[in-house]
C-alpha cells in the first residue's frame, strides 16, 4: 500500500481565517496543534519555526495557539525538530507533547519510542503530524539556487519561496523568478534518494496538499491517537471535510506519487547497494 | 598472636574495598585497615589537552552515584579557570540542581541502610517515601539541568537554558506538595535509627572520631581553597602495612597535615550548630540536612528570573591561572581544580570526598596507579584483579 495503514481519507481545510491566512494549504496541521493546545491535549509541540532572513528554518517549542500560528507555512530546507525535543520536555517543563515532522524524523521518533535509548523524553510525545515530503533541501543548495542559478546576491534577498507549477520560486522585490524542478535534481539530501516514504506513514496524522483543490489538504488518519484529535476537531467546527471521491485530482494522484517515490528510490537503493555502499533499513 | 581477618572486596558501598583488621588472642579487633582496591580509570589525565567543555562532561562519569557535584565541581573550576563569571540565574539553577540533587542521595542512602534500622512493620513505607522523594527531586534535576543522571545542561559558563515561567511553576508546587512526605520520612528515619541503636546495643562511641571538620558552604561551595593548606600522600606512606600501602589506590589528601572529616555531620555541626558524633549522629545528621537542601532548592527556584540569560559568553583561551570549584556533595567536600591554557586543559585534578567520608564510594577516591619509569609497565597492576 503506497499511504501506508490508515483509517480514513479526506480532504479537509481549517475554518480559521487567522490559520488560512498564513498556511500553505488547508492550514491543517495549524488547526490541530491549536485545538490540541487548547484543550489540553498536548501542553505544546516542537515544530519547525519560521525562518529569518537568511530562510534556515529553526527548530521551536511552542505552547500556545498565537505561536502556533507564528510557526506556520512550509519549509524548504531540513529542520532539525527533534533536536528540540529534549527542550520541550526538560527547560519548557512539557509532559504532553505534539510533533510536526517529516516521514524521516517521524520514522526516528517512533523508533525512539519503541527503543530505550531516551529516558523521559519520547514518551512524553503523544501526537505526530506527518507531513508529506518528496526530498528536502540543504541551505547550500537553497544559497546555489538563489545565487548561482537565478542571479541573486543572496538568499536573503528573496522575500518569499514556493514551489508549484513545475518549478521553484523565488521572489525578489515583487518579482517571480522561477527554476524549473528538474534543474534542482541532484541538490536534493542524499538520504531523500533511497526514502520510501512520501505519506509519513508512521505518523498518527498525516498530511499535505497533493490530491485536494487549491487552499484545502489531503488528510490521512492513522492511528486512535490521531483519529480522537482529528474528530474532536471537526467537530467542534475548527476543521471542515469532503470525501476524497468528491474532491479532484483525488487520491489516486497522492497514490501515484508515493509509489513514485518507492519505485524511483528503490532503484536507486539497488544502485547504491550493487557498489557496496550501505543503505538505511525500510520499515 | 594476632591473626588478620580479610574481607575482600567489601559490598556495602559504591566500587571496591578491602577491609583488614588485626584480632588479638581475646578476639579483638586491634587494627583495622579500609582502603580502595577500585582500578584507575584515570579521568584527570583524559581530560589534558582537550577544550575546556570537556571535563564536565567526562569528570561528571566519575561516579553515577554523585554525577551532579562531580559535574558542578567541573565546571565551577572551568569557570574560573576561564575567567567566568556566571549569570545569577546560571548560579540559582546550579543551587537548585545540587540541592535536589542531594536530597536524593540521602534518599537513596536511607534505602541502602533500611535493611539495618528499620523494622519490618515499616519496610513498605520508607521504601515507598523513598520512591516518591526520589521521584519528585530527580524531576527537579531533569527539568533543569537535562538529566537526573550524568548532567547534559550543567555546562562551563553556566547551565544550558533557563527554565520557562511555566516549568518554574510546575517545579516549585511539585515541591511544595512534597514537603509533608518529606518530613515525615525524616521524622521515620531518625526513630527508626535511634530505636534500633538501642535495640542493637551499637555503643555511643562507634565511629566517634575528633578530627577537624571540613566543609566550606552549608549548602552549595565555593571557589575559594587555600592550596597551601592542602598536601596528599601516597599510600605507601599512610599505612605503616608495605603490603596494603601497595594495594591501596586512593591517595591521602590532608588538610593543614591532618585528616579531616567530611559529610553531612561535619556540614551540619559547622554551619546548622549540629551536635552528636559517630555513627549513629551521622544518619541523624544526614536526614535532618534533607530539609535544609528542600529549604535551599525552594528558594533558588523561587528566586530564578526565567526571562534571564543562564549562560555568559566566555572567551575559551584561559586564564592560565589555577581554578577551583568546591561543591558540598551528598558525602562532602569534592574539589575540582583545572588549568587552560592556548584554550586546552592543562592540569586537572579532582580531590574527592569519600577518602575522608564515614560513607566512601570508591570509584572517584581512586587515583593512583605505579608506572615504571623506565619501561612504562603498570607496577600494579594487581590491584584491578579483584
Amino acid at each position: 500500500m503506497p499511504l501506508g495503514t490508515y483509517k480514513e481519507a479526506v480532504s479537509a481545510r481549517s475554518t480559521d481565517s487567522k490559520i488560512l491566512d498564513v498556511s500553505q494549504d488547508g492550514g491543517i496541521v495549524s488547526a490541530l496543534l491549536c485545538y490540541a493546545i487548547d484543550e489540553g491535549i498536548i501542553e505544546g509541540a516542537v515544530v519547525a519555526g519560521t525562518p529569518d532572513d537568511d530562510w534556515r528554518p529553526i527548530p521551536t517549542v511552542v505552547t500556545s495557539s498565537d505561536e502556533v500560528i507564528a510557526a506556520a507555512g512550509t519549509k524548504y530546507s531540513m529542520s532539525p525538530t527533534l533536536s528540540a525535543l529534549k527542550d520541550a520536555v526538560r527547560q519548557n517543563g512539557l509532559e504532553k507533547v505534539g510533533v510536526v515532522a517529516t516521514p524521516c524524523q517521524v520514522q526516528g521518533l517512533r523508533k525512539a519510542k519503541a527503543y530505550p535509548f531516551t529516558r523521559f523524553v519520547t514518551e512524553k510525545v503523544n501526537l505526530i503530524i506527518g507531513i508529506y515530503c518528496m526530498e528536502n533541501f540543504p541551505m547550500a543548495s537553497l544559497d546555489t539556487f538563489a545565487t548561482s542559478k537565478l542571479g541573486f546576491d543572496s538568499l536573503t534577498e528573496a522575500s518569499k519561496m514556493d514551489i508549484g507549477k513545475g518549478k521553484f520560486w523565488l521572489t525578489k522585490d515583487g518579482e517571480d523568478k522561477g527554476l524549473a524542478i528538474k534543474e534542482t535534481h541532484g541538490y536534493e539530501q542524499a538520504g531523500c534518494n533511497v526514502c520510501q516514504d512520501y505519506v509519513a506513514e508512521w505518523a498518527d496524522v498525516s498530511t499535505g496538499s497533493v490530491g485536494s483543490p487549491d487552499g484545502w489538504s489531503t488528510v490521512l488518519v492513522r492511528t486512535d491517537d490521531g483519529e480522537s484529535v482529528f474528530k474532536a476537531a471537526v467537530d467542534a467546527g475548527l476543521i471542515e471535510t469532503k470525501p476524497m471521491d468528491d474532491v479532484k485530482p483525488g487520491l489516486p494522484l497522492l497514490e501515484k506519487l508515493a509509489k513514485g517515490k518507492k519505485d524511483k528510490n528503490t532503484a536507486e537503493r539497488e544502485r547504491r547497494a550493487k557498489m557496496g555502499v550501505r543503505i538505511p533499513t525500510i520499515y | 598472636m594476632t591473626d588478620r581477618v580479610v574481607i575482600s572486596p567489601t559490598t556495602r558501598q559504591e566500587g571496591h574495598a578491602e577491609l583488614v583488621m588485626e584480632v588479638d588472642d581475646a578476639g579483638i579487633v586491634t587494627k583495622g585497615m579500609y582502603f580502595s582496591i577500585t582500578p584507575v580509570r584515570g579521568l584527570e589525565k583524559m581530560v589534558l589537552d582537550k577544550a575546556p567543555e570537556t571535563a564536565p562532561v567526562l569528570c561528571q562519569r566519575i561516579c553515577g552515584v554523585c554525577p551532579i557535584p562531580h559535574t558542578l565541581a567541573s565546571a565551577e573550576a572551568m569557570d574560573m579557570a576561564l575567567g567566568i563569571e556566571i549569570p545569577k540565574a546560571g548560579k540559582l539553577l546550579r543551587k537548585a540542581t545540587l540541592a535536589a540533587h542531594n536530597i536524593n542521595s540521602a534518599a537513596i542512602h536511607h534505602f541502602l541502610v533500611a535493611t539495618d534500622f528499620v523494622p519490618e512493620d515499616k519496610f513498605v513505607t520508607a521504601v515507598d517515601s523513598v520512591s516518591e522523594i526520589r521521584k519528585n527531586v530527580q524531576y527537579v534535576v531533569d527539568m533543569i539541568a537535562g538529566e537526573g543522571i550524568h548532567p547534559s545542561d550543567i555546562r562551563v559558563g553556566g547551565m544550558a537554558r533557563n527554565i520557562t515561567p511555566f516549568t518554574k511553576d510546575r517545579l516549585v508546587e511539585r515541591m511544595t506538595a512534597l514537603r509533608p512526605k518529606l518530613e515525615a520520612h525524616i521524622e521515620l528515619i531518625k526513630n527508626c535509627v535511634a530505636e534500633s541503636a538501642e535495640k542493637l546495643g551499637i555503643p555511643e562511641d562507634l565511629g566517634v572520631v575528633n578530627q577537624p571538620l571540613m566543609a566550606v558552604d552549608p549548602l552549595y561551595g565555593s571557589n575559594d581553597f587555600d592550596m597551601d593548606k592542602f598536601s596528599e600522600v601516597l599510600p605507601e606512606t599512610w599505612y605503616d602495612d608495605p603490603e596494603i600501602g601497595k594495594r591501596g589506590c586512593s591517595v591521602i589528601p590532608l588538610w593543614e597535615g591532618q585528616n579531616v572529616e567530611t559529610g553531612p555531620r561535619a556540614r551540619m555541626e559547622k554551619y546548622q550548630g549540629f551536635k552528636g558524633k559517630g555513627v549513629i549522629a551521622q544518619h541523624v545528621a544526614r536526614a535532618d540536612e534533607m530539609l535544609k537542601n528542600y529549604d535551599a532548592c525552594l528558594e533558588a527556584l523561587d528566586a530564578i528570573d526565567p526571562a534571564a540569560s543562564a549562560r555568559a559568553d566566555y572567551d575559551p583561551r584561559g586564564t592560565g591561572e589555577l581554578g577551583f570549584g568546591i561543591i558540598e556533595g551528598p558525602r562532602g567536600t569534592n574539589a575540582h581544580m583545572a588549568k587552560v591554557v592556548d584554550g586546552k586543559t592543562a592540569f586537572y585534578s579532582a580531590i574527592v570526598p569519600t577518602i575522608r567520608a564515614y560513607d566512601p564510594c570508591l570509584s572517584c577516591a581512586t587515583h593512583v596507579m605505579v608506572v615504571d619509569d623506565e619501561d612504562k609497565s603498570i607496577l600494579k597492576n594487581e590491584m584491578v584483579r579483584i
